[in-house]
């Protein structure tokens, strides 16, 4: 595995809980939670700067939306 | 990005002898060097062999039309997918190319994060249906051994999910993955699962 360096993180109480839910929810820890958004980030945000778009779709109304981007 | 390197060993088929081999995580140069200068001429002999005899192409091996080339450019540089490789006798004996964004879709365990094993090949003179005997034996089950590994190390508990060629089914079976099915939103392929009890005791079976 490769070697980890450590940081330090303060996030508001709302933060705080989103991110216990989404631990308890997906079954991983706080720290793999907060892995796994930034290579969600990067990996959206690399598509985006090649002229992608990211979209969702309503699976029964076939609706789109975009997700717009900061 | 430093390449870690574990010790394993592959059975090589024509001593009946262990031999050592070296399994990385990650793809470099070198492998996709030896993809093209090795596997892919060893596959065109092949492949040429099965035109001549008329054998239709959906019979041919599955992933021949696969460019490592192409698949390790369109991923560089993001945290979202790893690569994988066995090396023995400095050959690259087997690839894999690993997508740490999908979630799981067995019912136990829908909707939580996965590691995806997205290709795994190995060398054409490891391959079955291609050259027998093979040179070695247990690469591709030493590439989804990391892959399984590293979903431990992320913190997925072992969960894995693949599409798998149809000549790979009895593989992935085999390996104890819950079968779910063709997947009519990926070419109909079958798309297997390794849930967390089954990533366990398929690692104790390989220890």
């Amino acid at each position: 595995m490769a070697a980890k360096r450590t940081m330090t993180l303060n996030l508001t109480d709302a933060e705080m809980q989103a991110l216990d839910e989404l631990s308890v929810r997906k079954d991983i820890t706080k720290t793999a939670v907060l892995r796994q958004a930034l290579r969600l980030y990067q990996t959206i945000d690399a598509r985006v700067e090649r002229g992608e778009k990211l979209l969702f779709e309503n699976e029964e109304t076939k609706e789109k939306a975009e997700l717009m981007l900061l | 990005m430093t390449v870690e390197v574990s010790r394993i060993y592959l059975l090589d088929v024509a001593t009946g002898a262990s031999i050592d081999a070296e399994l990385r995580d990650g793809i470099e140069q070198e492998q996709l060097d030896d993809w093209r200068t090795k596997w892919q001429p060893a596959l065109a002999v092949v492949l040429q062999e099965l035109a001549g005899r008329g054998v239709p192409i959906s019979q041919w091996p599955q992933s021949w039309h696969w460019n490592w080339d192409q698949k390790s450019a369109r991923v560089q540089g993001l945290l979202s997918y790893r690569g994988l490789c066995v090396v023995a006798q400095g050959e690259t004996q087997g690839l894999a190319q690993i997508d740490l964004t999908k979630s799981c879709q067995e019912s136990r365990q829908a909707g939580r994060p996965l590691v995806y094993l997205d290709y795994l090949e190995v060398a054409p003179w490891n391959r079955r249906e291609i050259q027998r005997p093979t040179r070695f034996r247990g690469v591709g089950t030493a590439l989804l051994s990391a892959a399984v590994q590293l979903s431990l190390d992320e913190g997925f508990k072992g969960r894995l999910g693949l599409h798998s060629l149809p000549q790979a089914d009895d593989f992935y079976r085999g390996m104890g993955m819950t079968d779910l099915g063709p997947d009519s939103n990926y070419q109909g392929l079958r798309y297997f699962e390794m849930t967390a009890d089954h990533a366990r005791a398929f690692l104790d079976e390989e220890d």
